[in-house]
């Protein structure tokens, strides 16, 4: 059991550590565009919320698998060169940025309207409210639900390996040395190990910042 | 956007069978999808069940099933399940899976997709009926026993009915994920709507196959997209209005909780 990942050691830290990069840009990506759909979504003008809301429906409800090969086979028939890297951090993050979104829209609502209001009649603009009143509160009170979302995308990671050749993630890894070694158990096991790694290590970070900063209403 | 949009490069869509043959893909992931629902709900209700039981050791252990299998990624399964299914089982499904299923069905690695499916969301459904159940007052229970109830009368008559009721909005959108996670199967070869859709764009506009209207993958996959945009958001507006009907139906009030109420109670 152990010899298989004593002997491909290198492969599965690579494809570790190729995963965790694509989650790390994946999440930056997520949560930027996810703080500027659920401005959206929140915002006086019923345009602009119409247009978070088609936003998020769009992208929440489209397969992950669907977007991938939009974002890189159609992109690049369309003749644009993009890299696998970009074509796969960026629909990760555009998918989950939907689901950051609504969590944060839901973490907004959460947020007394009185603040909005106290905040505009002190003579804040709408886009200063937001970021020093509304949105610092709203990310603490969505602490718990940021936290899963972050392990679905640790998850939905493999999906974006599995889909472009030239990420050579941590399961792709695993099906190298399967393939090289016929030990499938073994090398699944492993990949596992790496996976529920990863997710346990996000699930204590955000128990970690819950204890620290979370408002429980 | 001039590529995106010069009807050229959509025509593929009404020559030829072209369009039903996405169609037909896509029903494929539609049946997969019923199948794994059912079983998944009904399992994650029994592994809910299980990680609440009284007896410390099988409480463990069903707690220990659902945290593994919900948290790793559902396509490493699907994977490990086609790549490790005895030769025997695969060619027993082929042979003698029921007549009434669709040929999509009968394949051999199909067992592998639905079973990858139904562990990965009957342990996320498990673990948010948990979450409904523990967040119901303690002294429902308490009045159930003081009624005389059994333990099972107190979970089908009382607990069951409230604490399901509440996840309802979180379990419809795991059910929405479900139906979004049938195209993984396209990896293990089954013939569903992306599968299908590749095809297409490979074989389209190729005169040794056949066809001289070319399907460029990108509004192929953009139209596969959109069926999927559509199915779900009906799911979603129907799950809305049974919500409706049901906090109508009994006391009035609003009986599943709120959107961030319920992630809040299953993150924990």
């Amino acid at each position: 059991m152990i010899d298989v990942l004593t002997d491909n050691f290198d492969r599965f830290a690579a494809g570790l550590w190729v995963t965790v990069r694509l989650v790390g840009i994946s999440l930056i990506v997520a949560f930027v565009l996810g703080t500027l759909v659920a401005a959206l979504r929140v915002a006086p003008s019923r345009l602009l919320r119409s247009l978070g809301g088609v936003y998020v429906e769009v992208f929440r409800n489209i397969p992950l698998l669907v977007l991938l090969f939009i974002a890189f086979a159609g992109v690049r028939r369309a003749g644009l060169d993009i890299s696998a890297w970009t074509a796969g951090t960026l629909s990760l993050g555009v998918y989950t940025s939907a689901y950051v979104g609504e969590a944060l829209r839901s973490g907004v609502a959460a947020v007394s309207e009185g603040q909005m209001d106290a905040g505009l009649s002190l003579g804040f603009s709408y886009r200063d409210v937001l970021r020093r009143i509304v949105l610092p509160q709203a990310f603490r009170t969505v602490i718990p639900p940021l936290g899963s979302i972050t392990i679905a995308m640790i998850k939905n990671s493999a999906i974006v390996g599995a889909s472009l050749l030239a990420l050579p993630d941590l399961l792709k890894e695993a099906r190298i040395v399967n393939s090289n070694t016929f030990q499938t158990t073994e090398a699944f096991f492993w990949a596992a190990v790496g996976y529920l790694l990863l997710t346990a290590t996000a699930t204590v970070i955000f128990r970690a910042l819950e204890a620290r900063y979370a408002i429980r209403r | 956007m001039g590529y995106l949009f010069d009807p050229g490069n959509w025509e593929w869509l009404w020559t030829e069978r072209n369009f039903r043959f996405l169609l037909d893909g896509f029903f494929v992931n539609l049946q997969i999808a019923a199948v794994a629902m059912v079983i998944a709900l009904i399992a994650g209700l029994a592994l809910a069940l299980l990680s609440l039981a009284r007896l410390g050791p099988l409480r463990l252990g069903a707690k220990l099933w659902v945290d593994v299998f919900r948290n790793l990624p559902l396509i490493f399964l699907i994977l490990y399940l086609a790549l490790s299914m005895p030769q025997g089982v695969r060619q027993y499904w082929a042979e003698n899976a029921p007549g009434v299923l669709p040929d999509a069905l009968r394949g051999e690695l199909v067992l592998a997709g639905i079973l990858g499916l139904v562990l990965y969301n009957s342990a996320v459904l498990a673990e948010i009926m948990r979450a409904g159940i523990l967040s119901l007052d303690r002294g429902q229970r308490e009045a159930a026993a003081a009624l005389g109830m059994n333990y099972r009368q107190q979970m089908r008559l009382v607990i069951l009915p409230q604490g399901l009721r509440r996840m309802v909005p979180a379990t419809v959108s795991q059910l929405i994920t479900l139906m979004k996670d049938t195209t993984l199967v396209s990896i293990i070869a089954i013939q569903e709507v992306v599968r299908s859709g590749r095809q297409l764009s490979q074989t389209a506009g190729n005169p040794f196959v056949g066809g001289d209207v070319e399907a460029p993958i990108l509004h192929v996959m953009i139209f596969i997209g959109l069926l999927f945009v559509l199915v779900n958001l009906a799911l979603s507006r129907l799950s809305r209005r049974l919500e409706v009907r049901q906090s109508r139906r009994t006391t009035g009030r609003r009986v599943p909780l709120s959107e961030e109420e319920q992630a809040v109670v299953v993150a924990r």
